[in-house]
């Protein structure tokens, strides 16, 4: 059974497909913050704004479309990638993934002497963390913002990539590698 | 060069390459075991997974929660999606407050 909250949202969707606009609004109450963090993920403000009109002209256009197959957060997610995604292709090519994972790990501070998390204690944990997430590349950006931020199940963003769980499980590992490595400057240390 | 040895029955590489999975409940309970006696035998892992955790934890503990839009931004976005709706032939009624 879905959690309340969804169910909740699968109650709106089904309003607004049956033309009460005031369900619109709950819906928008409810994941414009989520959208707009997800598009500013993937894209610059401005851009992230057009993504966002794209994302909920979408979501009104094709209420009555929604099957359950996620819950209705990750269905507008999804959507929401999707118009990140066209528009990012536009610009930038595809994204790609050169480093060995020895490597990234490497990079991500894996046998050096310093620890990645040592500076989130001391202070500006969450300015630290934004700052580390804000580095990173799109695509992992958008990974952790879905799996850690917004808590979609891997299955979920595996069909939103239209990738495997394998795939998604091991991109999400590279991700948090570089996110490491973020938070460490950047740099590659290694302490053997 | 990376270091690799082999601890508990599992390589340096192969604990890098799983550490996810491990952190994530999704290793298998043989895998587990074998990761966690490396860990216990291995200082460069360890300390390597423990930071790698750590943060995971973090970014989950303080990012949860995405932050409102500012209002003026908020308003601006909803003006232009009403004003966009309002040529929709989508759900009858009155367009969005």
């Amino acid at each position: 059974m879905p959690p309340a909250t969804d169910l909740e949202d699968q109650q709106l969707l089904k309003a607004l497909a049956a033309g009460d606009r005031s369900a619109f609004e709950r819906l928008l109450d409810r994941h414009e913050a989520a959208v707009m963090r997800l598009l500013r993920a993937l894209l610059p403000e401005e851009a992230a704004e057009d993504g966002f009109q794209e994302t909920f002209l979408s979501v009104f256009r094709n209420a009555g479309g929604f099957q359950g197959r996620s819950s209705v957060r990750t269905w507008i997610l999804s959507i929401a990638r999707n118009a990140a995604w066209r528009h990012y292709r536009r610009r930038s090519g595809e994204p790609r993934d050169l480093l060995s994972l020895e490597e990234l790990g490497l990079a991500a501070g894996w046998g050096g002497a310093d620890d990645p998390a040592a500076a989130l204690e001391r202070q500006e944990r969450r300015r630290l963390l934004e700052k580390a997430l804000e580095a990173l590349p799109p695509p992992d950006r958008e990974l952790i913002v879905l799996r850690e931020l917004e808590q979609v199940p891997v299955r979920e963003i595996a069909a939103m990539l239209d990738i495997g769980v394998g795939a998604t499980k091991s991109r999400l590992h590279r991700a948090r590698l570089r996110l490491l490595q973020s938070l460490r400057g950047g740099g590659a240390g290694h302490g053997a | 060069m990376v270091h690799d040895r082999e601890v508990g029955g599992i390589r340096c590489t192969e604990v890098l390459a799983h550490l996810s999975d491990y952190l994530d409940g999704e290793a298998s309970p043989e895998l587990r075991e074998r990761i966690e006696a490396h860990l216990r035998g291995c200082d460069w892992c360890e300390r390597f997974g423990g930071a790698f955790a750590s943060v995971i934890r973090s970014l989950r503990a303080e990012l949860t929660e995405p932050q409102p839009l500012p209002g003026e931004q908020r308003e601006r976005l909803r003006r232009t999606l009403r004003r966009r709706l309002q040529s929709e032939p989508g759900p009858a009624g009155d367009p969005p407050a």
